[in-house]
C-alpha cells in the first residue's frame, strides 16, 4: 500500500509538459474566463469608493449578467479584480486569508500596503501567468490608501485609478470630473458615471454597477447601487402547454410511500 | 536579456543622474506606459532604498520595484547590523549582482545615485546587462538616446547645486518633447549630506525650449 | 542599450499585418409567412471591444418588393449593397419593371460568387415575395452558396437566436405541432422582437436598434424599435 503523504501546497505543474505536447500536436487546450471588466477607485474627503460593472463574459457571450467584482480582503480593505477570472478570485481569497492571520497574530488591523505588498509578491513569482489586475482599497490607521496592480507585479499609488478594458472609457470621466477633496455624494457620483462610461462604450462591460465606500472604520457595500440595463418586457409569453416535449414510451414510477405521521400528542 | 512581455507596464523613460561637490541630482520623468496607453502620468520614478540613497528605474515597472524592493530590505538589514549607513557602492553592487544574475529574466537599466560619508557624492549606472559603471553623470531610458549629444556639450565639472538642478531639468525636457515613451512632468531630488530636498516641475512649467 | 527594451514593440504580429477583412459584429434574422414576410436586424457596428456607431443599418430595400439584410464585414457588405442596388436600377432601366425577388436573389448569389477567390466576408439574407406571393427568404454564404428558407438567423448572435427560431418558428421538438404551419404576421413580429431583446442579453456585438422590415403585396413596410446599449 502507497504510503499516505501530505499534499503539497501552491500550484502544481505536473502536467505543464504534457499539455505542451498536446498543444504542439495540434489539441486545443482550453482558455481560462477573462472578463471584459471596468473596475474603477477613487479619494474622496472622507476615504474612498470603488465602483465596478457586474458583466462576466465567456468570448463574446455574456456568462453572467449579475456578478460580483468588488472582492472582500478584509474589515477595513476591499478589492476589484480584473482579467482572469478564476486568478482575481482566488487571488483575493487566499490574500484576504492571509491578512486575516495576519491581524490576528499582530491584534492589529492589517495595514493597505501590507496588503499590496503581498498581492504584487505573489503576482511577481508567476511573471504575470497568475492574470490578476487590481485595484486595491483600503483605510488604516495612516489614511485612505488607493493603488492599482498590475499582473506582472508592478503598482501604483494614485488618487484616482481605473482597470480592465473599460479603463479608458473611466478614466475619461475622472480626468474630467476627479478633484481633491470630493463630498460623499459627488464621490458616489462620478464613480458611478465612470462605470456607466465603461459599461455602454466598452463591449466587455455591461449589466450594473457596484459600489463600495470606505471610511474610518465603517466599509459600506452598495451591491446593484446603479441598475441601468433592466431587460424589457417580453412581447409574448413562452409557456408551454404539458405534454409539449416528445418521448417515446411512458413508463409510470409508483411515488415511495410517506411514512405514517407518529403521534406524537402523548 | 529579457524583452518587454505584453501587456507589462513599461517605464519607456528618461532618467538621469548628476554628480557635483557635495551631492547627486537624480531626474525622471514620469510616464508609465501599457502599450500607447499611459497608465500613470505623474509616476514617481525616483526611489529611496536608503536615507541618502536613491534608484532611477527604467524598464519593466514590476521588475524595477521587485528589485528595488528587495534591494531596500538588503540595505536596511545592512545599516542595522553594521550600526551605520551603507555606501552609495554598497547599494550599486546590491544591484548589479542581482541586474547581473537574473540578466536573462529582468528587463531593468537602474541609475544608483546618492551621498556617503566615505566616498562623498556619487553615481553609478548599471544598464540592461547588469555592468556597473561609475560615472559623473548617468542618464537612462528610451528618451536618453535623444539627449547624448546634448548632454555631452552641456556638461562641465564642477557645476555647483543649481547648475546641476538646470541641467538636470533641461536635458529631461528635452527628451519628454522628442520621446513618445516619457513625457508628464519632472521629478527631481537633491541629495546632499544634510539630506534630501524633492524638487517638482508641473508638465506646465517646463523649460522653455523650440517645439516645432 | 537601453533603448532596446524600452522601444520593444507591445503586441507586435497582431498590429504589423494587415489584415483586409474585420468582423463588425450584428445578428439579423428573417421569417416567412403566407402573404408576408419579415426581415429584421440590429443597428450595432462594432470592432472588437468598440463600438464603432450604435446606428448603421444593415438591412436595406433593393426595391419596393425586395430587401436584403448583411452581417459581418461592414465594408464589404456596404460595397455588396451598393453593387446590388446598381444592378436592380440598371434592370430597372433596361426592363421597365422591377426585378422579382427570386431574380434578385440569383442576382445575389452571382455577385457573391463572382468574388469568390476574394470573396465579400457577409452573410447575408434576402426576403421579398415570390411568383405565387408567399413570403420568400433566401440565405447565402459568403462565396454564393444559396438556399431558400422559411425563417433563419445570421450574424454574431446566430447560434443564440437560430435555435430559438427551430422551436418557435420550426415548432422543432413540439410534439402536437404541425411543422410546417406558418405564422401569423403579428406572432411573427413578437417573435423577431424577442429573439433580439434576448440576444441582446447575451451577445456582447448585439445592441442599441432594432429595424424590422415587414414585406407584402402593399410594399415594405420599416419600424424602428429602441434596444439595450451595454
Amino acid at each position: 500500500m502507497a504510503p499516505l503523504t501530505e499534499p503539497s501546497a501552491g500550484f502544481k505543474f505536473d502536467n505543464v509538459k504534457r499539455n505542451q505536447l498536446l498543444g504542439d500536436k495540434g489539441y486545443k487546450l482550453p482558455t481560462a474566463t477573462k472578463t471584459g471588466t471596468t473596475i474603477v477607485g477613487l479619494i474622496f474627503k472622507d476615504g474612498l469608493i470603488l465602483g465596478a460593472d457586474t458583466r462576466a463574459t465567456a468570448g463574446p457571450i455574456v456568462a453572467d449578467k449579475n456578478c460580483e467584482k468588488i472582492h472582500y480582503l478584509a474589515p477595513n480593505m476591499y478589492c476589484c479584480g480584473a482579467g482572469t477570472a478564476a486568478d482575481t478570485e482566488f487571488t483575493t481569497n487566499m490574500i484576504s486569508s492571509q491578512l486575516a492571520l495576519h491581524s490576528l497574530n499582530t491584534g492589529r488591523e492589517v495595514r493597505v500596503v501590507a496588503a499590496m505588498t503581498m498581492l504584487k509578491q505573489y503576482l511577481y513569482k508567476y511573471h504575470g501567468h497568475v492574470g490578476a489586475a487590481l485595484v486595491l482599497g483600503g483605510y488604516d490607521v495612516t489614511g485612505p490608501h488607493l493603488f492599482t496592480i498590475y499582473p506582472h507585479g508592478s503598482t501604483d499609488k494614485l488618487p484616482y485609478v481605473t482597470m480592465g478594458s473599460g479603463s479608458l472609457a473611466a478614466m475619461s470621466v475622472f480626468e474630467s470630473r476627479w478633484r481633491p477633496g470630493m463630498s460623499r455624494e459627488e464621490g458616489i457620483e462620478v464613480v458611478k458615471d465612470a462605470i456607466e462610461a465603461g459599461i455602454f462604450n466598452d463591449l466587455g462591460s455591461g449589466s450594473n454597477v457596484d459600489v463600495c465606500v470606505i471610511t474610518k472604520g465603517n466599509a459600506e457595500y452598495l451591491r446593484n447601487y446603479s441598475t441601468p440595463n433592466e431587460r424589457v418586457q417580453k412581447e409574448q409569453s413562452y409557456r408551454f402547454t404539458p405534454g409539449t416535449t416528445e418521448f417515446y414510451a411512458p413508463r409510470v414510477a409508483r411515488q415511495a410511500q410517506e411514512p405514517a405521521e407518529m403521534d406524537t400528542s402523548a | 536579456m529579457a524583452a518587454l512581455r505584453a501587456g507589462e507596464a513599461n517605464l519607456g523613460t528618461t532618467i538621469m543622474a548628476v554628480e557635483f561637490d557635495g551631492g547627486v541630482v537624480v531626474g525622471a520623468d514620469s510616464r508609465t506606459t501599457t502599450g500607447s496607453y499611459i497608465a500613470n502620468r505623474v509616476t514617481d520614478k525616483l526611489t529611496k532604498v536608503h536615507e541618502h540613497i536613491y534608484c532611477c528605474r527604467s524598464g519593466s515597472a514590476a521588475d524595477t520595484q521587485a528589485v528595488a524592493d528587495v534591494v531596500k530590505y538588503h540595505l536596511d538589514m545592512y545599516s542595522a547590523q553594521h550600526g551605520e549607513a551603507p555606501t552609495v557602492k554598497v547599494a550599486a553592487s546590491l544591484f548589479q549582482e542581482i541586474c547581473y544574475q537574473n540578466k536573462n529574466n529582468l528587463s531593468a537599466g537602474i541609475i544608483v545615485a546618492g551621498w556617503d560619508a566615505r566616498d562623498g557624492a556619487s553615481v553609478y549606472n548599471i544598464p540592461l546587462g547588469g555592468s556597473l559603471h561609475r560615472e559623473t553623470f548617468a542618464i537612462g531610458g528610451s528618451g536618453s538616446t535623444y539627449i547624448y549629444g546634448y548632454c555631452d556639450k552641456v556638461f562641465r565639472t564642477g557645476m555647483s547645486r543649481d547648475e546641476c538642478v538646470e541641467f538636470v531639468k533641461n536635458s529631461v525636457s528635452l527628451a519628454m518633447t522628442r520621446d513618445g515613451s516619457s513625457g508628464g512632468v519632472i521629478r527631481l531630488a537633491v541629495i546632499t549630506k544634510a539630506g534630501v530636498e524633492r524638487i517638482f516641475v508641473p508638465g506646465n512649467m517646463l523649460p522653455s525650449q523650440y517645439l516645432g | 542599450m537601453l533603448s532596446s527594451i524600452t522601444q520593444a514593440p507591445v503586441e507586435a504580429h497582431s498590429h504589423n499585418r494587415w489584415e483586409p477583412y474585420v468582423d463588425n459584429g450584428g445578428t439579423s434574422l428573417a421569417i416567412a409567412g403566407a402573404d408576408f414576410v419579415i426581415i429584421a436586424a440590429d443597428t450595432r457596428q462594432s470592432d472588437g471591444y468598440s463600438i464603432n456607431t450604435r446606428y448603421d443599418p444593415k438591412a436595406f430595400e433593393l426595391s419596393n418588393k425586395t430587401v436584403i439584410a448583411t452581417t459581418g464585414y461592414a465594408a464589404d457588405a456596404k460595397r455588396l449593397v451598393e453593387v446590388m442596388e446598381q444592378k436592380a436600377q440598371s434592370y430597372f432601366h433596361k426592363h421597365e419593371r422591377v426585378m422579382s425577388t427570386p431574380a434578385m436573389a440569383q442576382l445575389l448569389s452571382n455577385t457573391l460568387y463572382y468574388k469568390r477567390f476574394f470573396p465579400y466576408y457577409v452573410f447575408p439574407i434576402l426576403a421579398g415575395l415570390d411568383s405565387q406571393g408567399k413570403g420568400a427568404v433566401f440565405t447565402y454564404d459568403p462565396v454564393g452558396n444559396m438556399e431558400r428558407t422559411v425563417y433563419v438567423a445570421c450574424g454574431s448572435a446566430s447560434a443564440l437566436v437560430q435555435p430559438f427560431l427551430d422551436n418557435q418558428v420550426g415548432f422543432a421538438n413540439q410534439r402536437a405541432a404541425d411543422p410546417n404551419r406558418l405564422l401569423d404576421r403579428e406572432t411573427a413580429r413578437k417573435i423577431a422582437i424577442d429573439a433580439f431583446t434576448g440576444a441582446t442579453e447575451r451577445d456582447i456585438y448585439t445592441g442599441d436598434w432594432l429595424e424590422i422590415f415587414t414585406i407584402d403585396q402593399t410594399g415594405v413596410h420599416r419600424e424602428k424599435r429602441e434596444l439595450k446599449r451595454d
